[in-house]
């Protein structure tokens, strides 16, 4: 075929052909790799085709931490909910759970319902964040895992401990009360102090008591007061006595 | 926790699980959720004779779990710089072991 095509285009001697012929010469399957035009290997190069940077797989590389990240609505509103939650209430008990049953949270909350003190869920992450801007930065290592908050205005401990020790899957942790952060045994020595009242009469009585002695004496037969005065008198003397006795 | 939802846990040979840890430790968390899949329902219900005894202290101590076997044999697991997931491997491992002695002794009789 290639033969034949060649044979018309020359038709007078010594002419150089006008139309050359192309078909004939270099094949275009081949089995090593064509030395491509100019112009297409420019083409070629401009137009290669790069392909997007594939991210590393899951767990290669540690998680970048994300600063400065604006809270989402949500956690700004939770956050407002325990702003008001530490200014209002006076007792902040934090409690593990391990797997209690619905029912038994439910007895729990009906419980300490009675006694004034609310059960409450908050989200680890918002607590920690809260905790660490606010006062109460020391109680953030508490927040790990399933936490509950119970929280009462008034620091009813002793109803709060009794109901603890019937529900076996509640672990109290720590306690923030009154303001003072109080560990696992601190808040059962807290239980266990004498309400405020008393302590003031102890200290009150502590304190009359001399007084009260020596105007109980007063009033007394006034032979008895001479005669005690007396024994005073011999009691100092005979101390002094012997305290001349060692000296010398 | 991907652990606990993919291998079950089981209890069968565990006599009881005591645990210690003082919460405002920084190094308390692998501990805290070990002893929460340990008190989880299925694990609890394979072995509802199993008790987890946890107690909470403030002493900068390290956590520490005690698991007493059937058989008398006791496994320390010291959390301060282990992670969850490998306690639960030891655990399970521990575990295997004594079903296949158990089971060699059921086998001989």
């Amino acid at each position: 075929m290639a033969a034949t095509l060649c044979r018309i285009l020359l038709p007078k001697q010594g002419w150089l052909p006008f139309t050359q012929c192309v078909r004939h010469g270099s094949k275009s399957v081949t089995r090593h790799k064509r030395p491509l035009h100019f112009l297409k290997q420019k083409l070629m190069s401009v137009t290669r085709y790069i392909p997007p940077p594939r991210p590393a797989p899951i767990g290669a590389y540690p998680r970048q931490t994300i600063r400065d990240q604006e809270d989402d609505p949500f956690t700004i509103l939770i956050k407002k909910k325990l702003k008001s939650v530490f200014q209002e209430s006076k007792m902040i008990a934090v409690v593990q759970n391990s797997g209690s049953t619905a029912d038994e949270m439910m007895l729990l909350k009906y419980k300490l319902h009675k006694h004034g003190i609310t059960v409450k869920f908050f989200p680890n992450q918002v607590m920690r964040s809260f905790l660490k801007d606010s006062t109460y930065s020391n109680m953030a290592p508490l927040f790990i895992g399933h936490t509950v908050l119970f929280i009462s205005k008034e620091p009813k401990v002793k109803e709060m401990l009794s109901s603890l020790r019937t529900s076996r899957h509640m672990l109290l942790l720590g306690a923030c009360i009154d303001n003072t952060l109080l560990s696992a045994q601190g808040v059962v020595s807290y239980s266990k102090l004498p309400s405020v009242a008393v302590v003031q009469g102890e200290l009150v009585s502590g304190l009359t008591l001399l007084t009260s002695q020596t105007a109980a004496m007063l009033q007394r037969h006034p032979a008895q007061l001479s005669a005690l005065l007396q024994q005073h008198v011999k009691q100092q003397s005979s101390e002094g006595a012997p305290k001349a006795q060692e000296a010398t | 926790m991907a652990a606990s939802s993919k291998v079950t846990v089981v209890l069968k040979a565990v006599k009881n699980i005591t645990a210690q840890f003082c919460p405002f430790e920084s190094n308390v968390g692998s501990t805290r959720m070990f002893l929460s899949v340990m008190s989880s329902h299925k694990v609890r219900a394979t072995n509802l004779n199993c008790e987890v005894i946890s107690t909470v202290k403030h002493d900068r101590s390290e956590p520490v779990v005690e698991i007493t076997y059937l058989d008398g044999d006791k496994l320390m697991l010291k959390g301060a710089k282990l992670n969850c997931s490998e306690m639960l491997s030891a655990f399970q491992s521990m575990c295997a072991a004594k079903e296949l002695q158990a089971k060699l002794a059921a086998a001989k009789k």
